[in-house]
């Protein structure tokens, strides 16, 4: 760690403080409760001095002075509650208003506008303004961006936060003086991540989301705090929802209280994707086949149905004939459940996800071993990054976020091994460009095998090779990220070199929002919760098919997962088997199935999910769709329709006291300060067989990594879990990881059915947004 | 003298008496008055059943701010808010209310979201009758609210071509 | 080309060569052309600029910082390499002084810049000439073309083993650009926008650089004060407010023109005996001492020396030595409008009291002037005019403020003659300034 800032001491108002030296006076003041109005001035941006709120007197100097671009001095004496600084306060948002025009009823930022915040706090009650305003029809970008000139204060918080935040730098600033105006990168459009950053960040209605306006106020949504349902970073957002015919709808994502591993950072799947939930194609009834047609019927109907096949396979079969995929999609609590089912209800071990990263053998060689894995809050501290493979801006959008700021913020250094020439490099010291597929080669040389770059690299720049791994074994506390092109052997190289550098972190990237948790609570057929080994190994996914094909496979149950689509199977081959699909959508695998149950998703139920660097966060009920039940209920009645004791499923009713409220979630935030309080008191809520918590305490005991501090988990703030504790792993066939290849914006099914995200698949230019970047 | 003064008080208030006694008689024939408020009369101010005023094109006023429902006490309006289009425009500004209630179950006639509306949309009419058997009417949509069109507007089903071609005047009907 | 004018009082320094054909590099040198970098080079850097700060020069662009000073700022060691830029944007309306150096005496603004490198220590000068003014960088262009033929450019000048670079910059047509950060954002290829300071441009400049700003009048003073000494320049001026100075008289004048007086000139003197008094027999109403940014001086504040201290103390500023004098035919309401119009076009549009305080005063004006304006207007534009002051991010919103104070402070009761519906009481004499904004 750096060693502590030198700290000078100053008088705010005759207040005595101090603050470190080189900090910004704005924020000194902050600090210790003094408020001084800014419009320009954002953390973390650059320098603007363009608002001149934040004028205040600094003693010695003869004009005011703005705070938010002058440094403590020691001795300095500042004054930011006169009469004076009132004044121009009051003058500056007189003017601002004058232009500004007063349609506050129907902007979407009324009642949460800084503009308005600050008339109240700081403005004149009357207008002086008497002149005709100047007026500018409203653009739209994009499909989601829109831009209403004259609501603009022209505070350039979009054009920094997308040019040095995003390094996209799709805004900039057309014409002079008054005419001023903020113009997308081409002309009368914008190419770029469609991130919605300018739009969060704008400090009044200028710019608003397609998604979102005109279609209610920001006092009239519930938020609700959860974590992102897209790709595997877990970024903490906050959805804005509201009541609907169908239950409550999500109408708005952002992460407004600037909490957790993104601080205010969401991309476009974050912030404008929630609304697959409301897509017409929602199955919101049981569907049986009947005549060879699927048919709605009642739950009652498919869980008897379903209960009575199972146990008829079991029976006669055995469980070996059953198989069970799970889902990358559904909570650690499900997951857990699923696999505790497969094994212990359905009593087999072929039991698989859709792998997207091989965390088996990172735990296998973690295992018992010193603890090296990195949470994305290191990302964003660590001195230097090593990226091998992927492609974060386009696949970890939050990943890129924390190693973009790093570098610009912190100076860190960032090395990228790649075989494409992607977008981070802009920010790399170094940037190795190898063939595709050489990354195991890359990572042997790089843990010490000099032998490895002979099939990849000409001698010549073996210099270049080794000066690299000079520089990254001599550079303390690296952080290595890989993506999946790095399996089986690569990640023990890598983790080797990890491992020989004091304070290094590895991050394995895998590609959905719990395939870190799925993975973690063993949804293999030869690991259990934990990489513990499983007694027995089952099917693998590829087998089932193969199994299935020689009709050895009489049952299959698939949970949120579309392993028809994704693994390209011919669905002839499931023709004897029995199917059953707990889904969204009537998605491939669904339709052949003989049981299709209408599943809610990541935001229309409670529990954890656990994101690719093993950060564990909280997920809670925001929205809701009538008729859907959570895969949690599902599991458990279907246990219990086979006559299963699901007391012996889910741990339930044991406890002294118990938690009712649950489900109730997305209206009160009741069920989690209750159970705030019920680990407060060593109690553990236990009454419904529906409630992920009991199986949470179950996964606490049991599964190593997973021993966090449950309070702060509950309270919305992530929690680091570990490999080092957990079973010895296991090596996997490489073949058995499948990328997801998802870009900024597809998202797997989800995506399929989000209309924002297809509206700027067809809207996007098919040249890559880099070029336009540059 | 206070005798004296006695009766100069007395008849002092008789004379407002006798006064009033020749004035012509006002009572409320109501409800078996004539015209259309059935012998009802009414302040100005008098708040009866609300109205959503138009303004001088037709177009609804109310821009769905939801300021009303959320200066509301008994929390009895109930709104949607759409976005006008080139293809559907309703109101005069970017969003108009899809859905506007008034739960007339709960309403206490405050007044306080005709003051809080920044558009003069809602407003108080005269309507008072809103007796009924059943809870559920009670709760008034936005047709029911809504000020009609103005006749030379076209809106009416029936109306006068004279009328029209004289251009009539384009005054607010009230509501109820 | 405008024809030159003279008077008898003129101290001839930096206009000396004024229609001598000085633009041939040959007949500079003739001239005592490039004599004074020639001492430069024998002299210390330190013994430079001392020699400059004792001759009491003081920026001509208008701020009057002392230029020495300035050039001692630079630090002596520095990891990157260090600019000399000469202002030569001159874009105050009223000012035209810089736009005759560079047509008659280019090679003077090139040698004050090669004497500033030598102090300095940079091995680059930029001229940057303003975008309006394109036929002098043609000029301009040749003149370094020559001097680069000379060997006194490029690499090893004068035979001295030492480097220096000249170039030429054209603008793109901004007032604001004259700001010295502003001018550097505009050579490095940005919009031309202020920068926050501090980091003064002395420490960190262009491209990061320490750099020295210097007007073009400036630097071309400079080498006739190392030929001629620091004492013999800064007595020709008042204490602190050494040598001459070119005022640009222009308005309501018999012989309007550029004449160069020495510091510390009587205005009223310049008025009626250089400039040739008003012509017509009109009386006269007001004056600009010193380009549009500086507040008006009444008839009865003239009798005042033109140097820095003595116009600061009457409330108003030298500024950039354009002085306009309006005779009694000039309606104030307008002469302000033509002022904030001026500014209202050019402010840049970064900070809110510039942006939106120009726009303002510039609609109320209009209004006002046409007939509509209401007494409280007069307030509420002092009270705009007060607001911004001293609160905008660069001095162009004071530009706009300070004479806006003035005009409302001194000519209230023309403001108050435009009230209750009038019409312009002074209109029909004001035609050219009609025709002014009309164009606008």
């Amino acid at each position: 760690m750096a060693d502590a800032p030198k700290l000078v001491n100053l008088t705010v108002d005759g207040k005595k403080l101090t603050a470190p030296a080189g900090s910004l006076l704005i924020d000194a003041c902050k600090n210790v409760g003094i408020e001084v109005p800014s419009f320009c001035y954002y953390p973390n941006l650059s320098l603007q001095g363009a608002c001149r709120m934040c004028l205040v007197r600094v003693e010695k100097m003869p004009k005011l002075q703005t705070a938010c671009t002058t440094v403590v001095a020691e001795g300095m004496v500042v004054a930011t509650d006169n009469e004076e600084i009132k004044q121009a306060r009051k003058a500056m948002v007189e003017l601002l208003l004058g232009n500004h025009p007063l349609d506050c009823p129907v902007c979407d930022a009324g009642g949460e506008c800084e503009l308005q915040d600050m008339t109240f706090s700081y403005g004149a009650a009357e207008s002086k303004y008497m002149e005709p305003k100047n007026h500018k029809d409203e653009q739209q970008w994009s499909p989601v961006v829109f831009f209403d000139r004259p609501r603009c204060i022209l505070c350039y918080r979009c054009v920094r936060v997308c040019g040095e935040g995003m390094d996209v730098w799709a805004l900039g600033v057309q014409n002079r003086g008054v005419s001023s105006i903020i113009a997308p990168n081409k002309e009368d459009h914008l190419e770029c991540e469609e991130c919605g950053m300018c739009i969060d960040i704008c400090p009044v209605g200028a710019l608003t989301s397609g998604a979102y306006r005109y279609k209610t106020r920001p006092w009239e949504m519930n938020h609700v705090g959860t974590t992102c349902a897209h790709c595997a970073d877990g970024c903490k957002t906050t959805l804005g929802v509201r009541r609907a015919d169908e239950g409550m709808e999500i109408v708005r994502g952002d992460n407004r209280d600037k909490s957790g591993i993104n601080n205010d950072f969401l991309c476009m799947k974050g912030r404008y994707a929630f609304d697959f939930a409301n897509h017409e194609d929602r199955l919101t009834q049981p569907l049986i086949r009947k005549n060879g047609k699927l048919t709605p019927s009642t739950w009652e109907e498919a869980f008897e149905l379903v209960g009575k096949k199972l146990n008829e396979v079991r029976m006669r079969d055995g469980g070996s004939a059953i198989g069970v995929i799970g889902s990358t999609h559904t909570t650690n609590e499900e997951n857990y459940l699923l696999q505790k089912f497969a094994r212990a209800v359905l009593e087999s071990n072929n039991i698989d996800h859709h792998r997207t990263a091989d965390f088996p053998a990172l735990a296998a060689v973690l295992s018992g071993k010193q603890e090296i894995t990195a949470s994305m809050r290191d990302v964003y501290n660590a001195p230097a990054i090593l990226l091998i493979g992927n492609d974060p801006t386009e696949q970890h959008p939050l990943l890129a976020w924390q190693i973009r700021n790093n570098v610009r913020l912190h100076g860190a250094k960032l090395h990228i091994i790649n075989s494409e020439p992607i977008k981070l490099r802009r920010q790399a010291t170094s940037f190795t460009q190898i063939p595709v597929g050489a990354e195991l080669n890359a990572a042997s040389f790089l843990a010490g095998d000099d032998s490895a770059l002979n099939a990849i690299t000409a001698s010549a720049s073996r210099e270049n090779w080794a000066a690299l791994r000079n520089q990254l074994r001599n550079t303390e506390n690296l952080v290595i990220i890989f993506g999946s092109e790095i399996r089986g052997a690569a990640v023990t190289a890598v983790t080797h070199l990890a491992s020989s550098i004091s304070g290094a972190k590895v991050i394995a990237l895998a590609d959905y929002a719990n395939s870190r948790g799925a993975s973690d609570m063993g949804l293999y057929p030869d690991l259990l919760p934990g990489y513990h080994p499983a007694a027995k190994s089952g099917l693998t996914l590829p087998q089932m098919a193969e199994n299935a094909k020689s009709g050895k496979l009489k049952a299959l149950y698939v949970v949120g997962s579309n392993p028809l689509a994704r693994f390209h199977l011919d669905s002839q081959i499931f023709a004897g088997t029995f199917v059953v699909v707990q889904d969204m959508f009537l998605t491939e695998t669904a339709t052949i199935a003989d049981v299709v149950l209408p599943a809610a998703n990541l935001y229309e139920k409670t529990g954890t999910i656990t994101n690719t660097c093993g950060d564990v966060q909280i997920v809670k009920k925001a929205s809701e769709v009538n008729g859907p039940k959570s895969d949690f209920e599902m599991i458990v009645r279907i246990a219990d329709a086979m006559g299963y004791d699901v007391r012996n499923l889910v741990p339930f009713g044991r406890g002294e006291t118990a938690d009712m409220g649950q489900s109730r979630g997305a209206q009160s935030g009741e069920a989690d300060r209750h159970a705030v309080w019920l680990q407060a008191n060593n109690l553990e809520p236990k009454l419904s067989p529906f409630d992920p918590m009991a199986i949470f305490d179950e996964i606490q005991r049991l599964v190593p990594g997973y021993r966090v501090s449950r309070l702060n988990l509950l309270s919305g703030n992530d929690e680091h879990t570990q490999l080092s504790q957990s079973g010895p792993g296991a090596k996997h066939d490489p073949a058995l990881i499948v990328p997801a290849h998802d870009n900024l914006f597809s998202s797997g099914t989800l995506g399929r059915y989000s209309r924002a995200l297809n509206s700027v698949m067809e809207n996007r230019n098919p040249q890559p947004a880099e070029v336009a970047a540059d | 003298m206070p005798i004296l003064k006695n009766i100069a008080a007395i008849a002092k208030g008789m004379s407002i008496t006798f006064m009033e006694m020749f004035q012509p008689t006002e009572v409320e024939n109501y409800p078996d008055g004539p015209g259309p408020l059935k012998g009802a009369k009414f302040q100005e101010r008098f708040r009866g059943v609300h109205v959503l005023q138009r303004d001088e094109n037709g177009l609804e006023k109310c821009v769905a701010c939801f300021l009303c429902a959320a200066n509301c006490p008994s929390n009895c309006i109930y709104i949607e808010a759409a976005e006008n289009t080139a293809e559907n425009r309703v109101s005069g500004a970017e969003r108009y209310a899809k859905v506007y209630n008034i739960d007339y179950n709960r309403c206490i006639f405050c007044g306080y979201c005709v003051e809080a509306c920044p558009t003069d949309a809602i407003t108080h009419g005269h309507g008072f009758e809103l007796a009924t058997f059943n809870a559920s009417n009670l709760v008034y949509r936005k047709e029911q609210m809504l000020a009609p069109m103005p006749a030379h507007m076209g809106a009416n089903a029936v109306f006068n071509q004279a009328e029209v071609n004289q251009g009539a005047p384009a005054v607010p009907v009230q509501g109820v | 080309m405008a024809d030159l004018v003279s008077h008898p009082d003129e101290v001839r320094v930096v206009s000396k060569r004024f229609g001598k054909g000085a633009t041939n590099i040959d007949r500079y040198i003739e001239l005592d052309g490039y004599k004074a970098v020639r001492k430069a080079l024998t002299m210390e850097p330190d013994a430079i600029i001392n020699e400059v700060k004792n001759s009491g020069l003081r920026g001509r662009g208008g701020a009057g910082f002392s230029t020495g000073l300035k050039w001692s700022f630079v630090p002596k060691q520095a990891s990157k390499p260090k600019y000399i830029l000469c202002n030569g944007d001159e874009s105050e309306p009223g000012t035209c002084k810089d736009r005759l150096i560079f047509e008659h005496d280019p090679h003077a603004v090139i040698e004050g810049v090669m004497i500033a490198a030598l102090a300095v220590g940079a091995t680059k000068g930029y001229i940057y000439i303003r975008g309006e003014y394109r036929y002098l960088s043609e000029i301009m262009q040749k003149a370094i073309a020559d001097v680069y033929a000379k060997g006194f450019a490029g690499k090893n000048i004068f035979g001295s083993g030492k480097d220096l670079d000249i170039y030429w910059h054209g603008g793109a047509g901004a007032y604001e650009v004259g700001e010295e950060s502003a001018l550097m954002e505009s050579l490095e290829g940005k919009r031309g926008i202020p920068r926050i300071r501090p980091p003064f441009p002395a420490v960190v400049g262009l491209w990061g650089g320490p750099t020295v700003i210097n007007n073009a009048e400036t630097l071309a003073s400079v080498p006739h004060i190392l030929l001629g000494g620091a004492e013999w320049y800064a007595n020709l001026g008042p204490p602190k407010n050494g040598g001459t100075r070119l005022f640009c008289l222009a308005g309501d004048l018999e012989k309007p023109g550029v004449y160069e007086l020495p510091m510390g000139y009587n205005l009223k003197k310049m008025i009626y005996e250089v400039g040739g008094g008003i012509p017509n027999g009109r009386k006269l109403k007001a004056v600009v001492p010193g380009g549009s940014s500086t507040p008006i001086l009444l008839p009865e504040e003239i009798d005042v020396a033109m140097d820095f201290d003595s116009v600061a103390k009457t409330g108003s500023m030298l500024g950039s030595g354009g002085v306009v004098v309006l005779d009694d035919t000039v309606c104030m309401v307008k002469f302000a409008l033509r002022t904030i119009k001026f500014y209202q076009h050019e402010s840049c549009g970064w900070c809110i009291p510039c942006r939106e305080g120009t726009d303002w005063l510039k609609k109320t004006l209009i209004r006002f002037h046409n007939g509509a304006g209401l007494k409280k207007d007069i307030d509420n534009m002092y009270y705009l005019s007060e607001n911004m002051l001293g609160r905008t991010f660069c001095p162009l919103g004071d530009a706009a403020a300070m004479p806006m104070m003035a005009f409302v402070k001194k000519f209230r009761k023309e403001f108050e003659d435009h009230l209750d519906g009038k019409p312009c009481p002074y209109e029909k004499a004001s035609e050219e300034i009609n025709r002014e904004l009309a164009v606008l």
